[in-house]
């Protein structure tokens, strides 16, 4: 059997084995996952049916504005994007591969067969991902526009995709995740992101998860670092029922970067969880998240921000710090960084925060002539924005500034606001 | 305009207002001075109108309404306005964005059409000229990253724009350097008018030197013991404030 084969099937294998994680799980204490198999039925994996969309479906959901490469996924299935790259880049879909060149696959995506299987939902994922989108980026290649995905679920079923960002020596690419959908019936989507970043090698990478409060959304970024390289990551979660994205980034060689940014706004009965790791494990490295969420009505939000500063890490500085601002009595929030240190001569800070508006700002805009409701929707946007400031693109920033403000309790006008 | 009658006010049940009386007319500035701890700035809260402080007698009316019975931002859109001692900072609300929520939010409630986008950024680049404030600081976050003076500065400039009929200053002078207090004072000058009021309250005389008051009353305890005018500031600042309370003792 040719070897990525036996790889899934020994994912399949070893997920069936132990099926979801479960909340007796430390890492999945505060998740239940038991409602995408009540709700999607006891085979929850099947993948949806491949569904085709008008131009204007697409329009109506896609960040306008933004001068990017686009590409579009429906139910987990590549619609639209045969995009030609400058040379020594290359934008491949996994299902092309998976055709042409298993080889390719495989390593661009990680399905070696020494492959760690992380959890039994990655190893669904490894199972079961039919496309996705492998990037490759050759020694020196920088990318001038941004590559844009846009991921559409239509109607019921599950979709799995997995992508591979690989980029080389120096090189920069700048790569957008979003997740959209406006489906009335219930699907899951199951995404997985493996980074290869090489020495000196830069990127940007925006994910929005903005999908329809009837969707499941499992995500995952894992970036692993090499020398000097940098990563700024922004993870922004408005939509979907129930979702949780993990992200880990390893700085695994010396003067390598990242920045880790969030925000989480779940409201009414959503649940959203976000689990990050970043492992110094060598010297010099420089870490920095910033996560902030937002939290109204009877919503259930989850942080776990790990950072493990590992033996011989010296001159690590990392910094982490999480706020959560609570708007409702019933909404919950359960946060909790973790720094582990095996290591001295480190820098290390982190700080979390739980509260409500202050009442000071509250007292001096109303005495301006704004009305309680309105400077408690002003002080709230304000607060998320703190996170979304730092998204460089700026037609990608208004656009989810946007969906944030249309998630707070008062219809306030966007526009004014932000100027 | 604004007449407060015997007013009594605590914080955490600590009285600190023992009985204030003061009638401020159209067009008066009046200065309010006192040692610290007299409730020099509880007296500018409680008009205002923030949370904490309890009003356990008396009464405050403002052009003949209760101002006690009304939200801060109903005394705002009434014309009441307050120069904060200690502004507070308040990132991702953008400066402008807001005096244009206040200012228009008070020209709906008076009966008057909102100002449009340019009318106001044209309002907004002369009074920022008339008090001296960097146009630079007009995009920034509310008193982000401002110094003390840039503060007190942002406060007038407000004041400025919005027009109150009456403004209450809270220790403007206090944090200023002698330049940037001629500029502050220069702003208030520039303001006042016959349907227009100011209160200022203060520990120091100084600030009197540029803006020169009408009435000046001496808080003491809780309680105005004296009234007078100009020369009774520079008298206080000469000789301090016992003789006052002994005075009234007496």
């Amino acid at each position: 059997m040719p070897e990525l084969a036996k790889f899934r099937k020994d994912a399949w294998e070893a997920f069936e084995q132990s099926g979801l994680p479960t909340t007796r799980q430390e890492e999945w204490k505060y998740t239940s996952l038991a409602r995408i198999g009540s709700t999607l039925g006891e085979t929850w994996w099947t993948a949806a049916a491949p569904a085709s969309l008008a131009d204007s479906d697409i329009e109506a959901l896609a960040v306008p504005g933004l001068d990017a490469w686009r590409i579009v996924f429906a139910n987990g299935r590549l619609l639209q994007g045969a995009t030609k790259l400058p040379d020594g880049a290359s934008l491949t879909p996994l299902s092309e591969l998976l055709a042409d060149n298993e080889q390719q696959a495989a390593k661009a995506l990680g399905w070696e067969a020494d492959a760690p299987l992380f959890n039994a939902a990655i190893a669904a994922n490894s199972a079961l991902a039919e496309d996705g989108l492998c990037l490759c980026l050759a020694d020196g290649v920088k990318l001038d526009k941004p590559i844009y995905m846009l991921h559409i679920a239509v109607g019921k079923g599950a979709s799995h995709l997995r992508h591979g960002l690989w980029l080389g020596r120096q090189a920069e690419a700048h790569v957008i995740e979003h997740y959209a959908g406006v489906n009335e019936e219930p699907g899951l989507t199951h995404a997985v992101t493996l980074v290869h970043l090489g020495e000196g090698a830069q990127l940007n990478h925006d994910r929005l998860q903005d999908e329809s409060l009837k969707q499941f959304h499992l995500g995952r970024l894992d970036v692993s670092q090499s020398r000097d390289s940098n990563l700024t990551s922004h993870a922004i979660a408005l939509g979907a029922s129930l979702s949780r994205l993990d992200i880990a980034v390893s700085l695994a060689e010396a003067g390598a970067s990242c920045r880790l940014n969030g925000l989480y706004m779940p409201t009414g009965r959503q649940h959203c969880d976000h689990h990050t790791q970043i492992d110094h494990r060598a010297p010099h490295c420089t870490s920095r998240e910033h996560y902030r969420g937002v939290l109204d009505g009877r919503a259930h939000g989850v942080f776990n921000g790990k950072v493990i500063v590992h033996k011989g890490a010296s001159g690590t500085d990392s910094a982490q710090s999480n706020a959560n601002l609570l708007l409702s009595d019933k909404a919950e929030i359960d946060a909790k960084p973790e720094l582990v240190i095996h290591h001295d001569d480190v820098k290390a800070a982190h700080g979390c925060t739980v509260g409500q508006l202050d009442d000071k700002q509250l007292f001096y805009l109303k005495t301006r002539g704004i009305s309680d409701e309105e400077a408690r929707q002003m002080l709230t946007f304000a607060f998320a924005d703190t996170v979304l400031t730092g998204i460089s693109l700026m037609p990608l920033r208004r656009f989810i500034e946007k969906a944030a403000f249309s998630k707070l309790p008062l219809g306030m006008d966007a526009e004014a606001m932000l100027g | 305009m604004l007449k407060i009658e015997n007013l009594h006010a605590s914080v955490d049940g600590k009285k600190i207002l023992k009985g204030i009386n003061l009638t401020v007319k159209p067009g008066e500035v009046h200065a309010i001075m006192g040692p610290n701890g007299s409730g020099k700035s509880t007296l500018s809260n409680v008009i205002a109108g923030r949370d904490g402080y309890e009003v356990t007698a008396g009464s405050v009316s403002f052009h003949g309404q209760d101002l006690l019975a009304m939200q801060p931002e109903e005394r705002a859109w009434a014309g009441v306005f307050l120069a904060f001692q200690y502004p507070v900072e308040i990132p991702g609300v953008n400066n402008v964005y807001l005096l244009k929520a206040g200012l228009n939010a008070r020209r709906r409630h008076q009966g008057l059409e909102e100002l449009d986008a340019m009318e106001f950024m044209q309002l907004v680049r002369e009074k920022a000229k008339m008090v001296g404030l960097d146009p630079a600081f007009l995009s920034r976050g509310v008193n982000e990253g401002f110094s003390g003076g840039e503060k007190k500065r942002n406060e007038i400039f407000q004041m400025a724009v919005l027009e109150p009929s009456l403004a209450i200053l809270d220790e403007t002078d206090s944090g200023l350097d002698i330049d940037a207090l001629r500029v502050v004072a220069g702003g208030v000058n520039k303001l006042r008018a016959a349907d227009r009021s100011v209160v200022m309250v203060t520990h120091y005389q100084r600030l009197l030197d540029y803006i020169e008051p009408d009435l000046v009353h001496v808080l003491v305890d809780g309680r105005i013991l004296k009234t007078g005018d100009r020369n009774l500031a520079l008298e206080l600042e000469k000789r301090g404030y016992d003789w006052v309370r002994e005075e009234a003792h007496a």
